[in-house]
């Protein structure tokens, strides 16, 4: 089982240790108690419903917003008295883009690059080509706010990852995209994570976690209701799931073997029903507490 | 070295306010000197005029007119920039997150206020020399401008980090910054108030800096409570900035 959180990280090489996390606005608890390891070199996602406490959480970690309680440090250092070590290993593209509108393209990562104190000969040997990666040369003098949703969000990344942080932590990355646009983010992220780069990202998108994450920590009402790789997680509420039409709804119930599962279709006679593996999207309403159609009798 | 480290984080963060200046230069030379000089033809020519002592009047109200751009040219524009990076574009975030000390922050902050403050002041000047040939401008003056600068600068920012809505600022603005300018002794001698009117407006910081300005360009010398009073004032709005940022309280 993993949504006892026992495959939360701890105890294998942490570069993001959170614990008892708690963030309070008034009386209203955004995150609650949370505790999780992101291990080195892996992507790792939080996946949950609007209003869940992902960005809360995110906005935390990286030193934006100020915790209630608990504890979080950052490839060894504590956020709250090493402050600054901590931030030099942190990169961020957050949800809503948050470069200068007023300001052009070249001008927001230039001044990115000096706040990070990037040397003028590295900005242009390292710093730029990874812009022209991103395809946004011909963008560079244009203003932000000319932009589209797509251009700013390459431009809000080359930004994050300028600096060469241990771990880019990336707050709904394709939320407004299109899918060619998604498909050259994900393939960003695999090429940094692929270089060493740890990677932190909130998604409410089940594919782009399936797709891209090694671990996956569900987030519902402020709290971990889950966490470890997708296929712990499907083999926590079954890996195996049946859906029976009928009339316009579908009811499912999950299993642990493909047998049980044939065995159970087989029982229910004539109806029209589909035996398939267990998806994430399944694994999330499961356990966020959206399965008002899962049959109670599914296996766990 | 903290304190070269400070000075060149400083820089770098007021790096993009200034690219925004550059790039807006004609609106920041229209709004930041527009009004100071209306100000100076019309009080100083109109009303001065029409009770007979056009060219005396002129001459009294020019260091009140650069005081008074020294916060006209930046409390606005400062603070509603930093609420709008810090509400609307989000930008203002990056700054937290960078490994920049919070102090080069709040003083980094103040640099594009300050920038201002010197276009603004160079162009009343020359007209005010104009008009006002006995006008001597001595380092004095620059230094008290700057200092005077710096602190509604810091005024500006501290509005800007600390109010959740533009309306706020807004009022901030109808409330504090209006009565400051036209009742700080910028057009007219405080003494000629009530006494417990004179006592309030002692109290406001725009008071002190017409006196300096005022002191500096006349004898040369400077009033030591007056300069306290915009010292303690200074060192108070850069603690407030100061602990909002370190606490994430913006």
């Amino acid at each position: 089982m993993t949504s006892d959180c026992s495959n939360d990280g701890m105890g294998k090489d942490s570069i993001v240790e959170v614990s008892d996390l708690t963030v309070r606005f008034g009386d209203f608890t955004a995150v609650d108690g949370v505790s999780f390891n992101v291990r080195r070199g892996e992507v790792f996602a939080f996946l949950g419903p609007n209003g869940a406490g992902k960005t809360t959480t995110i906005r935390t970690i990286t030193t934006i917003q100020r915790a209630t309680s608990g504890r979080v440090v950052i490839d060894g250092f504590d956020i709250d008295t090493h402050r600054l070590e901590a931030r030099r290993r942190i990169g961020i593209a957050q949800q809503h883009i948050s470069l200068d509108n007023e300001l052009t393209v070249a001008q927001n990562i230039r001044h990115h690059a000096m706040l990070h104190k990037i040397p003028r000969s590295e900005y242009r040997t390292r710093v730029l080509p990874i812009a022209s990666g991103l395809g946004l040369d011909p963008y560079m003098s244009r203003r932000v706010s000319d932009l589209s949703g797509g251009w700013k969000r390459r431009a809000a990344i080359t930004c994050a990852i300028l600096h060469e942080p241990s771990v880019l932590f990336l707050d709904e990355p394709t939320a407004g995209l299109d899918t060619q646009s998604r498909h050259i983010l994900w393939d960003l992220v695999r090429d940094l994570n692929a270089g060493g780069t740890t990677v932190f990202l909130t998604t409410h998108y089940m594919d782009e976690a399936e797709a891209l994450c090694d671990r996956v920590a569900i987030i519902s009402s402020g709290r971990i209701s889950a966490i470890g790789t997708v296929d712990e997680l499907r083999e926590s509420v079954g890996p195996y799931t049946v859906e029976v039409t009928e009339g316009s709804k579908v009811a499912v119930t999950r299993h642990p073997t493909l047998e049980d599962a044939r065995a159970y279709a087989e029982s229910l006679g004539d109806v029209l029903c589909n035996v398939r593996l267990t998806n994430l999207e399944d694994v999330f309403l499961d356990i966020s507490g959206g399965k008002c159609l899962v049959d109670h009798r599914c296996h766990r | 070295m903290w304190i070269t480290d400070v000075i060149d984080e400083s820089y770098r963060v007021a790096w993009g306010d200034l690219c925004h200046l550059k790039s807006n230069l004609l609106e920041v030379l229209l709004t930041g000197t527009v009004g100071p000089l209306l100000y100076l033809l019309a009080f100083g020519y109109g009303i001065g005029g029409s009770m007979g002592g056009g060219e005396e009047y002129v001459a009294f109200i020019l260091p009140g007119i650069l005081a008074l751009a020294t916060l006209s040219a930046t409390f606005s524009t400062v603070s509603m920039r930093t609420l709008i990076q810090r509400l609307f574009y989000m930008s203002f975030d990056e700054l937290l997150l960078c490994p920049i000390h919070v102090s080069a922050v709040v003083v980094g902050k103040t640099l594009a206020g300050m920038a201002r403050v010197v276009i603004s002041c160079s162009i009343i000047l020359l007209v005010g020399c104009l008009i006002v040939p006995d006008a001597s401008v001595n380092v004095q003056t620059v230094l008290i401008l700057l200092l005077s600068a710096f602190m509604f600068s810091l005024l500006g920012f501290l509005a800007g980090i600390a109010v959740r809505r533009t309306n706020t600022l807004s009022l901030i603005s109808a409330v504090v910054i209006v009565p400051m300018t036209f009742l700080c002794g910028t057009l007219f001698d405080v003494s000629a108030l009530p006494s417990w009117a004179a006592s309030v407006i002692n109290v406001l910081p725009l008071t002190h800096v017409s006196e300096l300005v005022r002191s500096a360009m006349g004898s040369g010398t400077v009033p030591s409570d007056s300069l306290a009073v915009v010292f303690v004032y200074t060192a108070l709005f850069f603690g407030l900035c100061w602990y909002l940022i370190r606490t994430n309280r913006c």
